[in-house]
């Protein structure tokens, strides 16, 4: 039991990575990718403060105790390297999501959708009409043309 | 078991269940707010962990500008997922189980939670805790050890310390622990060299021992801006980045008259009156957390959001008109790069005033701990005049977009 709650945290950070990655792979909607994620890159923040916590310690705010001046600190303290680097991780994760949502809302203005799934069959559509159209073909082309048949046509 | 591991536990069980219906729930709307339910959950986890800082970035960024972004983007693009045929994704279910095991196979050779012996707790801490608390007022940027420090053997160590004992109620050993000398627990500092004058020619000054030394007590905030200031630098500029894309991204030659943008709130007395009150008051307190950075949890990371946020909740109310004339968008790409300016111009000053880049400790010969703490000052505005005005920046980009 003892051992299993020493790496608990360790296992909630795995299901929540995997959460974002199901959420990635598996919701053709982008907004739903962007958030999924999100949620991906907290389990790591989730797995990295987990490590930095030390038994009966505290917040590594140093603390002086003016009776004693000497007493500078009053330990043990948590790790602050892991929170330093979790720190601007989360503020570079909002400018990726806030990156992401303009590609998307710049993908909605062009496709009228945000959906992957639909987004895929469009630009198939499109190469093949550039290709009736005259279009060279290349292997890339050709590969896809095969799967393509059966959709429309 | 103790407290934190309880409430840690309940609260990661909370979590997870708020993750599952984030990505299974269908309306978007329903997604987003979850998604800022998630971030509050995420801070009291980072509370619980002691970790402050985390806790404060993850509720402001989290809970305030993510989910506001978030609804920007729902509005112009779509409110409802569209239903897919199947409801579990078998493929996706199978990689990432297989990817899950392969993890949690890993994490049975993780030391325990909270493990003293773990090797995060001693691998170059004292190199780490030099540059934080000080071991000695160097006028040059490398800081000298503590002594009796032996850096051959502290590099060879194998990640165990012998003299914890099982008992945790036993804290006799604190005094003596090999931990004392990696300065996590160190008891006693009097006497070390961080109280003693380094050199005794003139114009060093002693410091009177009941201050700070001069150093900077949150020990996060002298990490960002002094031994990780280099990184701390780049995830400006990458945020500096964000910011620019966004611009290239969105933004469009304005006609005449389309700047004339509504504002459907401001008829709403009491929205007003309350806005109008608290406003200046979430200001004041941006740049509290912004200068008490370095004494407290805080820092020109979550000062700048928080300040952004008191921007946007006066545009949402008064109409963005209103927060042109009071930040015309100019000034906000002005004071975008100015932010980067002014973190990266500190760094050359100390270059050029005899250190090295970053190395506060030049800017006040006389006192090496007070030019510390104004270099550290000074950055971490930088730091926040960016943060706060690349999220104003999204903020009015998402919102100039014609609503579809």
């Amino acid at each position: 039991m003892t051992h299993v709650l020493g790496i608990y945290n360790y296992w909630i950070y795995v299901l929540l990575m995997m959460i974002g990655l199901y959420g990635v792979i598996a919701k053709p909607n982008l907004i739903k990718q962007a958030i999924a994620l999100g949620l991906f890159q907290t389990g790591i923040f989730l797995y990295y403060i987990s490590m930095a916590v030390i038994d009966d310690g505290t917040a590594p705010v140093w603390f002086v105790d003016p009776q004693d001046p000497g007493q500078k600190f009053m330990g043990p303290y948590d790790n602050p390297l892991p929170h330093v680097l979790i720190l601007t991780a989360i503020v570079v994760s909002v400018s990726v999501l806030a990156v992401a949502l303009a590609l998307i809302i710049n993908i909605r203005r062009a496709y009228g959708t945000i959906e992957a799934d639909q987004i895929e069959v469009m630009d198939q559509q499109d190469r093949l009409a550039e290709f009736r159209a005259g279009a060279t073909l290349d292997a890339a082309d050709a590969a896809e043309l095969a799967g393509v048949g059966g959709h429309h046509d | 078991m103790n407290a934190v591991v309880l409430i840690d536990t309940l609260l990661l069980i909370l979590v997870t269940i708020t993750a599952v219906a984030i990505i299974e729930v269908r309306n978007l709307y329903a997604s987003v707010m979850l998604t800022s339910v998630y971030s509050l959950l995420m801070a009291l986890v980072w509370v619980n962990m002691h970790s402050m800082d985390v806790a404060f970035t993850e509720a402001a960024v989290g809970g305030g500008i993510s989910t506001i972004l978030l609804i920007g983007t729902l509005v112009h693009t779509a409110r409802e997922e569209r239903p897919i045929k199947a409801r579990v994704h078998w493929k996706a279910l199978l990689v990432t189980a297989v990817t899950g095991a392969a993890l949690i196979y890993g994490t049975f050779d993780m030391p325990r939670f909270g493990d003293p012996h773990a090797p995060i707790h001693h691998f170059r801490v004292p190199e780490m805790m030099a540059q934080t608390v000080g071991f000695a007022n160097g006028t040059k940027g490398k800081q000298a050890p503590p002594e009796g420090f032996d850096a051959r053997e502290y590099r060879s160590f194998n990640g165990r310390v012998a003299d914890i004992p099982d008992d945790p109620t036993d804290t006799a050993w604190r005094e003596t622990s090999v931990l004392a000398q990696d300065g996590i627990i160190v008891p006693k500092v009097i006497g070390h060299a961080a109280h003693a004058p380094v050199h005794d020619d003139a114009g060093h000054h002693p410091h009177p021992a009941d201050d700070f030394n001069g150093h900077v007590p949150n020990s996060v905030t002298s990490l960002l801006a002094a031994y990780r200031g280099y990184d701390t630098m780049f995830e400006t500029t990458v945020i500096f980045t964000a910011g620019i894309s966004l611009i290239m991204l969105l933004r469009r030659p304005r006609r005449q008259g389309e700047a004339q943008v509504g504002a459907p709130m401001v008829d709403q007395a009491v929205l007003r009156v309350v806005t109008k009150m608290s406003v200046p008051f979430i200001l004041l307190f941006g740049l509290y957390v912004i200068t008490h950075g370095e004494l407290g949890p805080g820092g020109g990371f979550q000062g700048g959001v928080v300040i952004a946020c008191g921007f946007i909740l006066y545009a949402l109310i008064f109409g963005r008109a209103a927060l042109y004339r009071v930040l015309p968008p100019p000034v906000i790409d002005v004071l975008t790069g100015l932010g980067v300016l002014l973190y990266s111009g500190t760094g050359a000053a100390c270059l050029l005033l005899g250190g090295q880049f970053l190395d506060y400790s030049m800017l006040n010969r006389l006192s090496p701990g007070d030019g510390e703490s104004l270099g550290m000052t000074l950055v971490e505005y930088g730091v926040g005049i960016t943060v706060s005005m690349v999220m104003l920046n999204i903020f009015n980009q998402l919102a100039e977009e014609q609503p579809t």
